[in-house]
This record gives C-alpha cells, sequence and structure tokens, in this order.
C-alpha cells in the first residue's frame, strides 16, 4: 500500500513526460560529484541545441548522473522508459558510459558517448562515441616528444579511471619509442603531491606527461616547477578550460597539451577543415558565457549533437515516424553512415566496423603562453 | 632514496600534518565538551579556503549570503524555543543584523584591492559565525542524544554543507596567494616561506588555545564542561553556550586551516571532507580525548602520507586510512570492560 | 530511555485489519508489480529492493543493536567484486575457476569472504565504545574504496564489465522485469529472518545491546559476541545485496561501493525507523523514489543543477533526527491498523532443566577480606560477609558506606583490589558478571535496567538466556520454536510468580517504578538461580507492594534460595531478614540479628548521630 503511494507521488512527478511525436533526445552528464566540471561543459553545449530539425521539434531530457554509474543506469532506463528518447548523449566518464552502453545497445537506442568509450565489438551496435580516443591524443603526445628529442618520460596522473586510460596510452603509445621512468599516482583533492614529484624528478625523465583532468591537474605542474623541473610538461587533453589556467597561473606556462582543434579555433591555419565551424560555435558559446568559457567537452558534445541532427535529417527521409523502433534503427543506421562530417572538434566518418571514425588529423598541440592557450605551429 | 629527499618529504609530511593537528585538536574540543563527531571540519576549511580565493578574485563572497540564510535560519529557530525568545534581542543583533551589516559592508569595500591581512579577517567574519549558528540550529536541539544520533546528524550536516558548497563555489577549485613567497636555504634543504607560515601559524594557535583553556574564564568553563557536563551546569555554565562557543573555535581552527593550506594545494567544495578525515585518524590516535597525543597523531598521519605518496602513491590514501586498525586493534586491546552505551 | 515511552493504539479496536491480510496485500501487490507497472518503477524497485536489503542489515545493527557503520557500501563491494571478477576472469587457478562458473557459487564465495572480513573488522573494533566503530568503518570504507579503484585484476577505477546473468533452474535472468522476482525473493527471506531472529533467545540479546549491556551480561548474555553476530549479518546482507547488483547492473566500478554511499545507506536505515524490520524498506523506497522526483524537480525549481538532493537529504535527516527519532515507520504503520496478536504461552511446553539446588544452611556466597581501591580512595576494606542457602541477609549502612562497591565486588561486575569472593567454594574474583550468572547467581540493579520498549514477558525471558541454547540460523528459520515455547513458559511461570500477570504483554517501560523493580526480580528468578542479589528492591514501592514483596522473598528463602539484600528501608529489612551485616566508610561495623543491630550502639551511632 505504501509503496502504491510512492508511486503515485513519482508517477505525479513524471507525468510532464513529453508528447510522443516530438523528437525525444536523452542527454546523460555528470552535473554533480567529482565529475561536475566535466558535466558542466556538457550543459553549456545542451544549452545551445536547437530546438527543431528540419521542422520536426526536438525536446532534450538533461539528467545528472552524480558521476556515479548506479544513477547513470537508473537515468538511461528512465529515459527509454519514460521518455521514450530516440537516442542519448553522454555521459562525461567512461566508467558511467561503459555501464550506460550495456542498457543503450540492449534496448537498442542509438548512444552518443562524449567520454572515450570504447566502441568496438558486437555489444555496441547502437553505441557511437564522439570524443576523439585517449590514444590518439596521447600518440599525438608522444610524436610531439619524439619530434623534440625526448628519451625518457615520467607519467603523474589521477587514481581514477581517467588516470588508468592516460597511462594505458602512453604505455601503448611510448612502446618503442620512449621509457617511461617513472609511474605516479594522485588524488584529486590530494594537499599535496610533493613526494610523488621528489619520486618523478629523481627519475630524472626529459619530460613529464601529467595524466590528469581539469584544475586538479595543475598541482603536479605547479610542484614539478617549483621543484626546478625544467623539462618538457605535457599534459592531456583533460585540463583544456579556463578554469585550469586560472588556478595554474604562472606555474602552467608553457604546458603542451593534445586538444581538438575548437579550443584555438581562430588560431588555426584557414586551411583546417574544422575552422569555420569551430569559429562559429565558439562565438555563439561565449557570446552566451563570456569569454574564454570554451572547452573541449562543451565542443564534444556540440560534435555528439552534430552527428545526430545528421542521422535525424537522413531519418526525416524514411518513412519512420519518431518514438518507434523503426526509427530508432534508423538513426542508428544512419550515424553509422556518416561520412566526412565536419564538427568543431574534428572530421567524422563511421563505418559498420568504426564507431568512433574520428579523423586524427585534426588534432592540433597547443602550449599555454601568457595565460592563454597558443596553437603550437 | 637519499637524505635530501627524507628531508624534503619530512618537511612536506610536517607541513600537512601542522594542518592536520589543528584539525584533530579542534575535533577532540569538540567532542570533549558536547560528545559531537564533528565531521563538518572539512568544509569549514573549504568554505574559508574558497572565501578568501573569491576576495582573492576580487568577487564578492557568495558565502555571504549563505551566512545571511544561516543567520535567520537560526533567529527563527531561537524565535520558535521558550529560551530562544528570552534573548531574541541578542539574537537579533547577531544573526541578522551582523550578517547584514558585513553583507552591506563588503558591498561597499573595494574587494579586489584590499590587503591579505584584511582579507584573513573578512574571510573569518564570514565564515566562523556559522559554527555557533550551526550549533544552535542543528545540535543544540538534541544536546542531549546518545552519541550515535549526535554523529549521524553531524553526517548530514556534512552532506548539506557539502551540497550547499557545490552550489556557491561551482565545481572547479582555486588556489590562494602564498602568505610568504620566500625560499630559505638550510644546508642543501629549500624551504618555502610558506611551510614556515604553516608551521609557525599552528604553533601559535596551539599555544592561543592552551593560553585560552589555562587563563580565561570561558576556556575554564569549556574545560569544566569537557570533564563533567552536569557539574558544569550546576556551576552555572549553561550547556548551550558551551556548545556555541566550542563551535566558534572549531570554526576558527577550521578557516585558518582552510586559509593556511589554500596555497599549497587546490581547494575544492568537497576538498574538506577527506582533509577533515585525517585530521580524524590523527584524533582516534589520540582517543578522541589527549591532545598532545592527537597532534602528535595528526604529525604521524603526514609523515605516513608523505612516505607512502613517495614509495606506493596509488595506495597512499589505502595506506593512510588503514592506520587507523592497528591503533584502534592497540585501543581495544588495552580496554577490556563491557562499556555502558550513554 | 526509560522516558522515551510510545504510547500504541489501545489493541482490539475496532477497524483493526489482521495481520495475515496485511502481509498478503503486500505480497499480492509486490508479485502483481512488475506487471502492471510501467518499465522504469519495475528497475526502481529492483533498486529499492537492493538498498533495503543492505538497510535491513543496518537496522539490525544500528535500531536494535546500537551500533552504526558508515561501510556498508563496501561490503556490499566486496559482493559485488568477488563474483564480478570471479566469473569474468579468464586464467584463473582450476578451483577458483570452477568457482567462477556458476553466480551461485560466487554467491557462496563472497558470502565467506564478507564474513571473514567482517569478523576481523569487528574484532578490532566491536570492543571499543559506540562511536569508534562508525569511525572505524569510514576509515576502512574509504580504504577498501582505493583498493578496489588500484588492483589491476579488478579492472581499476574503470571497473569490470561482461558480468553473465544469473540462471534460476537453467533459466537466464536478462529482463529487469524477471531480475526483480530474484531481488525479491532475497529482500523477503532478509526480512522474514530478520523479523524471526529479533523475535528468539539470540533475538532478545541483541535487543538487550542498546541500553542494557551491563544488565544483559549479569543475564549471561555473551554481549561481545551478540555484537559480532549483527555486525556479521549486516555486512552478509549488504554482500548479498552486491552479488545482486553486479549482476542486474552486469557491470561494476568503485563508485557505488563509495563512503558517500555507504552514508546513503545509514540514511534510509534512519529515515525509515532504524527499529523495525519494514524500516529497511520503507526508508530504501523514500529515499530511493525522493531521489529520482528530486533530481526531476529541483532543477526546474531553481534553474539549474546542483546537488540539491544531498542538501534536502541532509537537512531532512536532521529534521527526521530532531523530531520523530523512530523514523517514518512508526507514522506508517499508524496510518496500517494492524491487530497486534499477543505472544501464545504454551503451558504445555516441557519445563526447563533446573540445576540442582544445594542443601539448605551451605553456605553460598563468601567475601574474603574484600579490599577495593580506587587510586588513594579505599571504598572497601577488609570486607567479610557470607550467606547461606535459605537465609536473607541484609547489607545496610548509611549513604556513601560503599554498599554498592561491595555489590559490583560480589557481582564480578568489578574486581577487588585484594581478598577473594567465593561462590559456592569457587573464587570468582576477577571473573565476568557473566560467568557468575552462569554459576547461578542472579541480580536487580538499583538503577533499573529494562528494555523498555519489550513487553514484560520477554523483558522476563532474557534472565533464562543461559538456560537455551538455539543460535541465530535455528532462530531465523523457525527451528527453535520448542525450546523458545519454553523459555517462555518459564518466563510466564515467574511473571507470575511476582505477581506480575497482569502486565505479562505491556510494555516494560510502562510499568510504574515499582513494578519494574519486581519485574527485575523474575527476571533474575528466570536464570535458575541459587543466589538473589537485590540492590533496593523496595525503593519507589508502596506498602501493599513492599508486604507482597516480603512475602516472595519469604517464600524464596523457605524453597533454599539465598538471598543478598542492599536496602535503605529499616522497616522492611529489620522485619524480613535473618542477619544483617551494617556498613560504614567501607568498612564493616557490625553483623547479626536485625534485633541485635537495632540496639549496637555503633550502628546507631552511624545512623543517628555520625554528623
Amino acid at each position: 500500500m505504501k509503496l502504491k503511494n510512492l508511486f503515485v507521488i513519482t508517477a505525479a512527478a513524471l507525468a510532464a513526460a513529453p508528447a510522443l511525436a516530438d523528437i525525444n533526445i536523452g542527454v546523460v552528464a555528470s552535473l554533480t560529484g567529482p565529475a561536475a566540471a566535466l558535466g558542466a561543459e556538457t550543459r553549456k553545449a545542451v544549452s545551445l541545441f536547437p530546438t527543431s530539425v528540419g521542422g520536426e521539434k526536438v525536446n532534450f531530457i538533461l539528467l545528472d548522473d552524480a558521476t556515479d554509474p548506479t544513477a547513470a543506469v537508473k537515468n538511461v532506463r528512465k529515459l527509454i522508459s519514460e521518455d521514450k528518447v530516440d537516442a542519448i548523449l553522454g555521459p562525461n566518464l567512461i566508467s558511467t558510459a561503459v555501464a550506460m552502453a550495456d542498457v543503450a545497445n540492449g534496448e537498442k537506442v542509438p548512444m552518443i558517448s562524449v567520454a572515450p568509450l570504447d566502441v568496438s565489438g558486437d555489444k555496441r551496435g547502437f553505441v557511437f562515441r564522439s570524443e576523439p580516443s585517449a590514444d590518439l591524443m596521447v600518440q599525438r603526445v608522444v610524436a610531439d616528444m619524439v619530434a623534440a628529442g625526448v628519451k625518457t618520460v615520467g607519467f603523474i596522473g589521477f587514481s581514477d579511471s581517467w588516470g588508468e586510460v592516460l597511462h594505458k596510452a602512453l604505455t601503448k603509445a611510448a612502446e618503442g619509442k620512449i621509457t617511461i621512468v617513472a609511474t605516479e599516482r594522485y588524488g584529486r583533492a590530494d594537499p599535496s603531491v610533493q613526494a610523488q614529484i621528489l619520486k618523478l624528478i629523481s627519475a630524472k625523465p626529459d619530460a613529464v606527461f601529467v595524466g590528469a583532468s581539469g584544475t586538479p591537474a595543475a598541482m603536479p605542474q605547479i610542484t614539478l616547477r617549483e621543484r626546478g623541473f625544467k623539462g618538457r610538461i605535457y599534459q592531456s587533453h583533460g585540463v583544456t578550460s579556463k578554469e585550469f589556467l586560472r588556478v595554474g597561473g604562472k606555474n602552467v606556462e608553457g604546458a603542451l597539451i593534445p586538444v581538438g582543434p575548437v579550443l584555438v579555433a581562430e588560431q588555426l591555419p584557414d586551411s583546417h577543415p574544422t575552422k569555420k565551424n569551430a569559429v562559429a560555435f565558439v562565438q555563439t558559446l561565449e557570446a552566451k558565457y563570456g569569454p574564454d568559457s570554451r572547452s573541449t567537452f562543451a565542443g564534444a558534445t556540440w560534435d555528439a549533437w552534430l552527428l545526430l541532427q545528421n542521422a535525424i535529417a537522413g531519418a526525416q527521409k524514411g518513412k519512420a515516424k519518431a518514438g518507434t523502433p523503426e526509427y530508432r534503427a534508423a538513426l542508428r543506421d544512419g550515424l553509422e553512415k556518416t561520412s566526412k562530417l565536419v564538427g568543431t572538434n574534428g572530421v567524422y566518418s563511421m563505418a559498420a566496423g568504426d564507431h568512433a571514425g574520428y579523423d586524427a588529423s585534426a588534432i592540433v598541440m597547443i602550449k599555454v603562453e601568457n595565460n592563454h592557450w597558443k596553437l603550437v605551429k | 632514496m637519499d637524505a635530501e629527499i627524507i628531508a624534503m618529504l619530512g618537511q612536506d609530511g610536517v607541513t600537512n600534518g601542522a594542518i592536520y593537528a589543528l584539525l584533530a585538536l579542534a575535533l577532540v574540543l569538540v567532542f570533549a565538551v558536547t560528545r559531537v563527531i564533528f565531521i563538518p571540519q572539512g568544509e569549514f576549511l573549504a568554505w574559508g579556503a574558497l572565501t578568501m580565493a573569491a576576495l582573492e578574485g576580487g568577487q564578492f563572497p557568495a558565502t555571504v549570503w549563505l551566512l545571511v540564510g544561516c543567520g535567520v535560519l537560526t533567529l527563527a529557530v531561537d524565535a520558535f524555543s521558550a529560551t530562544g525568545r528570552r534573548n531574541i534581542g541578542r539574537s537579533v543583533l547577531w544573526n541578522l543584523a551582523y550578517p547584514l551589516a558585513l553583507a552591506g559592508l563588503l558591498w561597499g569595500l573595494p574587494i579586489a584591492e584590499l590587503p591579505t591581512a584584511a582579507r584573513v579577517l573578512i574571510a573569518l567574519a564570514i565564515v566562523v559565525p556559522m559554527g555557533p549558528m550551526l550549533y544552535r540550529v542543528a545540535f543544540q536541539p538534541v544536546a542531549e542524544a546518545p552519541v550515535l544520533v549526535l554523529l549521524i546528524i553531524s553526517v548530514a550536516v556534512h552532506l548539506a554543507m557539502v551540497g550547499l558548497g557545490l552550489l556557491i563555489f561551482g565545481p572547479e577549485g582555486s588556489r590562494t596567494q602564498p602568505f610568504s613567497e620566500a625560499q630559505f636555504e638550510l644546508g642543501s634543504l629549500m624551504i618555502g616561506g610558506h611551510t614556515l607560515v604553516v608551521l609557525g601559524a599552528s604553533v601559535v594557535l596551539i599555544v592561543a588555545l592552551y593560553l585560552f583553556f589555562d587563563r580565561t574564564l570561558y576556556g575554564k568553563a569549556l574545560r569544566a564542561t569537557a570533564i563533567n557536563r552536569n557539574g558544569a551546569r550546576l556551576m552555572g555554565i549553561s550547556p548551550a553556550l558551551a556548545g556555541r562557543l566550542t563551535f566558534f573555535l572549531a570554526a576558527v581552527i577550521g578557516v585558518l586551516s582552510g586559509l593556511l593550506v589554500a596555497p599549497i594545494t587546490t581547494v575544492y567544495y568537497d576538498s574538506g571532507f577527506l582533509i577533515g578525515l585525517k585530521g580524524f585518524v590523527a584524533a582516534i590516535i589520540g582517543g578522541l580525548a589527549s591532545y598532545p597525543l592527537a597532534a602528535g597523531g595528526a604529525i604521524l598521519v603526514g609523515l605516513l602520507e608523505s612516505f607512502s605518496s613517495f614509495w606506493a602513491s596509488a595506495f597512499k590514501d589505502v595506506i593512510v586510512f588503514t592506520l587507523i586498525i592497528p591503533v584502534l586493534m592497540w585501543r581495544s586491546l588495552t580496554s577490556h570492560h563491557v562499556e555502558e552505551e550513554e | 530511555m526509560n522516558a522515551n515511552t510510545q504510547t500504541r493504539a489501545a489493541p482490539g479496536a475496532p477497524s483493526r485489519l489482521s495481520p495475515k491480510l496485511v502481509l498478503g496485500v503486500f505480497l499480492v501487490l509486490l508479485v502483481a508489480a512488475p506487471l502492471v507497472l510501467p518499465e522504469f518503477y519495475v528497475t526502481l524497485l529492483n533498486y529499492v529492493g537492493l538498498s533495503a536489503l543492505v538497510a535491513l542489515g543496518l537496522v539490525l545493527l544500528t535500531g536494535v543493536g546500537g551500533l552504526t557503520s558508515f561501510g556498508q557500501a563496501a561490503f556490499v563491494g566486496l559482493g559485488g567484486y568477488t563474483t564480478a571478477w570471479l566469473t569474468t576472469a579468464q586464467d584463473l587457478p582450476g578451483w577458483l575457476a570452477f568457482i567462477g562458473s556458476s553466480p551461485w557459487f560466487t554467491l557462496v564465495a563472497g558470502l565467506v569472504l564478507t564474513a571473514t572480513v567482517a569478523v576481523i573488522l569487528g574484532s578490532v573494533t566491536l570492543k571499543l565504545s559506540g562511536h569508534f566503530l562508525p569511525l572505524g568503518t569510514m576509515a576502512w570504507g574509504i580504504s577498501l574504496y582505493f583498493l578496489f579503484g588500484n588492483m589491476e585484476f579488478l579492472g581499476g577505477h574503470g571497473g569490470l564489465s561482461g558480468i553473465p546473468a544469473v540462471s534460476v533452474f537453467g533459466y537466464e535472468l536478462l529482463d529487469n522485469g524477471q531480475f526483480y522476482y530474484l531481488v525479491w525473493a532475497f529482500v523477503l527471506a532478509a526480512l522474514f529472518t530478520t523479523r524471526n531472529l529479533l523475535d528468539s533467545r539470540e533475538g532478545r540479546a541483541i535487543r538487550a545491546l542498546k541500553g542494557g549491556m551491563v544488565m544483559a551480561e549479569s543475564m549471561g548474555v555473551d554481549t561481545s559476541r551478540a555484537r559480532m553476530v549483527i555486525f556479521v549479518i549486516a555486512a552478509l546482507h549488504a554482500c548479498a545485496a552486491g552479488w545482486l547488483y553486479a549482476h542486474l547492473q552486469r557491470f561494476v566500478n568503485p563508485t557505488p561501493f563509495g563512503l558517500h554511499i555507504g552514508i546513503e545507506y545509514l540514511f534510509m536505515a534512519v529515515v525509515g525507523g532504524a527499529g523495525q524490520v519494514w524500516g529497511a524498506l520503507v526508508g530504501a523506497g523514500v529515499i530511493t523514489v525522493l531521489k529520482q522526483w528530486l533530481q526531476d524537480i529541483l532543477p526546474k525549481v531553481f534553474g539549474s543543477a546542483g546537488n540539491f538532493e544531498v542538501i534536502i537529504f541532509g537537512v531532512m535527516m536532521v529534521i527526521v533526527l530532531q523530531r520523530a527519532r523512530d523514523g517514518l515507520w512508526p507514522l506508517i504503520a499508524g496510518l496500517v491498523p494492524v491487530r497486534e496478536a499477543p505472544k501464545a504461552i504454551d503451558s504445555a511446553a516441557a519445563p526447563l532443566a533446573r540445576k540442582p539446588q544445594p542443601p539448605m544452611g551451605e553456605t553460598i556466597l563468601e567475601a574474603r577480606d574484600v579490599t577495593r581501591k580506587f587510586g588513594g580512595l579505599v571504598a572497601n576494606n577488609n570486607m567479610s560477609l557470607h550467606v547461606k542457602a535459605g537465609e536473607i541477609l541484609a547489607l545496610i549502612g548509611p549513604n556513601g558506606a560503599g554498599k554498592s562497591t561491595m555489590f559490583n565486588q560480589l557481582s564480578g561486575v568489578d574486581t577487588p583490589t585484594s581478598g577473594d569472593v567465593l561462590f559456592r567454594g569457587k573464587s570468582v574474583a576477577g571473573h565476568s558478571s557473566r560467568e557468575i550468572a552462569g554459576l547461578g547467581m542472579s541480580r536487580t540493579f538499583q538503577h533499573v535496567r529494562l528494555l523498555p520498549k519489550m513487553t514484560v514477558l520477554e523483558n522476563v525471558a532474557i534472565g533464562a538466556h543461559r538456560r537455551g541454547s538455539k543460535g541465530v540460523l535455528p532462530a531465523a528459520w523457525r527451528l527453535d520454536r520448542e525450546e523458545e515455547a519454553r523459555l517462555l513458559r518459564e518466563a510466564a511461570i515467574q511473571v507470575e510468580r511476582v505477581g506480575l500477570k497482569d502486565f505479562m504483554f505491556a510494555e516494560a517501560g510502562s510499568l510504574a517504578l515499582g513494578q519494574q523493580r519486581i519485574l527485575e526480580i523474575a527476571r533474575a528468578l528466570c536464570s535458575d538461580p541459587c543466589l538473589l542479589l537485590l540492590d533496593e528492591p523496595a525503593a519507589g514501592l508502596r506498602l501493599k507492594e513492599k508486604q507482597a514483596l516480603a512475602e516472595l522473598l519469604r517464600r524464596l528463602k523457605s524453597e533454599g534460595m539465598a538471598v543478598l539484600i542492599v536496602e535503605h528501608d529499616m522497616d522492611f529489612v529489620m522485619s524480613l531478614v535473618d542477619r544483617v551485616v551494617v556498613m560504614e566508610f567501607g568498612e564493616k561495623i557490625a553483623e547479626g540479628l536485625p534485633a541485635e543491630i537495632q540496639k549496637n550502639p555503633a550502628v546507631l551511632e552511624a545512623y543517628l548521630g555520625g554528623v
């Protein structure tokens, strides 16, 4: 009896479900919890999404996963069974993405991950990705290191899934080219990384790669500089928001970062394929959120939407109506047929065997100069 | 690992240990006087640090509004309780007039141009009063409840405060300017000026606390309450006053530790909890009763953290928090009687 | 605690429903739910069930036993990770691979592992006073979280995926709707076993932990063991929930086993009503649904996202603990008036075995030169006394004479600094009060120590703890009913014997103070003692009651019982007892027949002219 009451309460809360004829898109992001900073970027991009595509109304339902896979799965189930969404965008982290992908694939709802989730294999038929993989990014870093004559590298990264992903990517990319002489871990909220840095420095690497994200990524670099480390310091593409610059201040000067081109849109050579799109996106974003509010995360979310928008436009030519399994299948097929779609952060071409078709040549190296992002030529 | 690295790790460990020591002292104090295991201690640290960061950034600190909100809530609780109504005038003054006056003052001040000392004072003035307000609202109505209930309330308050922290400070962290950027050379060892500031400030605070408890009437009243609550009440020491005073002190210590820690590390809205918990490990080493043992334990925790970061950084937190198990085992072996719960 | 008595609506009011009917409706709703509800609610109900399982352990631990853990999520993690690792890892050694071949084997493996960990952690923290346990669980909740995240073979922070589905009789539970039945089968099994357990000999011992530890020990309850039992049971519940979680989610990573989730479980138990098994269900339901609901509503109200639900949960907890410490369950239970069936007493149950009583006149208890010093203070100095079977001895003296200290030396609560206490010829100084209780000494307390919310009958039955032997598992599965009937019959006999028959099923807290003292005597008698130690039994009694008490004690004496009473009431003592020992300043100043003592100048001096 009491359970029934609870249902009535919930049902009332959920009664405002959107009409069936519209296209409904679910977005799951980490608005709270440890990855809240990433979720905030996703939210910025979502706020810029259009309200209709080709005359059809599109509703976006943004849910918070609190950086917790359990909540993420609950959200997906709710989006699918209550909101009858036609596709899902997000989430921000690999751990939440893995959990969500199983459900989305099982329920045959197309999902475009903004986290660098592995989307190969038969259990990922409905899962795509707009974020370039960490491997591609780190390969770019290693290429830069090799070009600069770096022989040894030290790694310091988060003791979480992101740090792990980057460490694996670095190990793979560096194989046979550069020796990893030290591997250290630290926590997002640690008061100090002195000890780890001491150990890193004592291994005397030519360069250090910081496998972290957001503002906590500044701390190792600050400590490295304080301890007199003179070598090159590389950061991952997880740091690219202005908060990193604010917190890092003068100590993060010179940091080298592989990024999707959106972050330095204006500085791109005119020949860069994404320049036009990237500049337009950055201008819209910064008109709303103020100067320097850009980030690659917002860019990746935006590109996820562009991929989907392209598929929706394709599906509109067919007969299937939004809200039906046929429509979702059509979206999936449309996504898989994406060919040379120019986003803000890169160029995408999907195929049956490649649901993450990101063209690596779009990745650029940038450097922090005078507390701004500067494209490395 | 050579002597230089040992010295540097030691320096790092002692610096962090000093901050844990301050927190541990506050935790022991609060527990002794009110029997509250004060989990939100860390939140005062984070709020203090982030308020300071906002001031440095020239922004109007949003914590002021929180102070106003807390004040209004406290006033409401006072107004609805018989004892509170008796002193309603004073309550209006402290819980309504003061926060509003502070907000007004800050509105008029050129925040971006204030000297560091003024910023420190403002950060204290904003965050510290929330300590006693918190006691009044959350703990005073259940002051006689079992320790367990107080602990659960404490955790609940902590959660609410972290949520509020995210709301007002956002998910990103901040660092503040060090109080001193000087570097001293001692043999081959470089000592940062801020390290000395942290150590110095901790020692000064500990001495000040000692003098407060040893020399002043209020300090003696608190000590009396800690030793025997009912006895103190019979002697005319109001437990409510003792509670508020304790929370005031805890908030002062929390905010000051926040100001000390913010130049060393990036502080986030939820940073306080883990730092506070390390203070707890230290306090538990002191059996939640002994101040010197707790302070010693804090230095031990700092050193352990520093050295384990060096040897096995991925397992650092595992090592620090597992330290509590041998400590508890030792305590468990040395106490062997059936305890009656309160 | 005594004053915290709850008044319940009078039983037998006209509109009361039969408990079987209410339970039946509940079960029908539960079975029908996935058939009629939209899919998302079934998903939610699955999570409610998982949380309820963990919260149920906490009800036992916190609400009933007065212990608290913030680290239950870590036990959930142990269960989840055990099965996830064993069922997904590729090259395991033979026997581990065998366990990993079926989720049902990994469930057992997880339970065994969890029990081991819980026993180790419990032995470290459970002996310490209450607040160290929660702090300890907080610390190890964090360290286990990081341990999960840093173990390469557990998939690190990224987690393990590809966990197989559970099969029941060869049928794979792939769908949420199917898994629902598995989850709720677990929850119901846990609910009923927990309820059964609480309504048993072991259950009374567990309930005695909260607010009656010294009493429970003197009644022969091993309180450390009882604490360990509930700690392990709570951990096992959590482990089972973790196993279910892993096979529902088919993916695990460290996040859902972190400290903040552990705190949430505790909130569920407290909000629902930590003293009641159904409270776990209510708490899990309310928090899970509320969280979902707040997530939908709050951003619309506040216009931006934030951790609003956390703020609201925090504030809600504070309010619940300030205003309604029993949680929501009593409020909900009030809406559905269920008839309470009084416990049946089977008068045909076989009587409990009795110890052979010592012959009349044998010296039962003897104190030899007992001295107890607290630092420089000598509370008892060279005290000697003895009590024989079939005799009532009174220990009297002015306030502060050291009677209570002496009482503690005799009953094993405290250990003499020097001297010896012989009980039936055996030295018992330094032995625990539990051991001494087993030898046939039983006592009452100066400040009444009852469990106010338990019935008179159940309170008395605690006294018979050592006369039963059935443990936790038989109790959980109701294999203890024959022994339980015998215990209850014995308790009922003792309740009648002391004249509280009319209050048999009343809550002990609702009795007048004098009656509560009598109840304590019944409880003491229930342990089949040959010596009764009574600490001020006549205090607070009216004249009639005193006469009845005196009558009872005389009867016991005539049956061969030895009785030692510490008492203030001179009229009561002098008309009742055989001999009197008088204490002052920790020493014996006189001993003799009541008539002699009344004339003894030293005694008169002590009582009248001492100042």
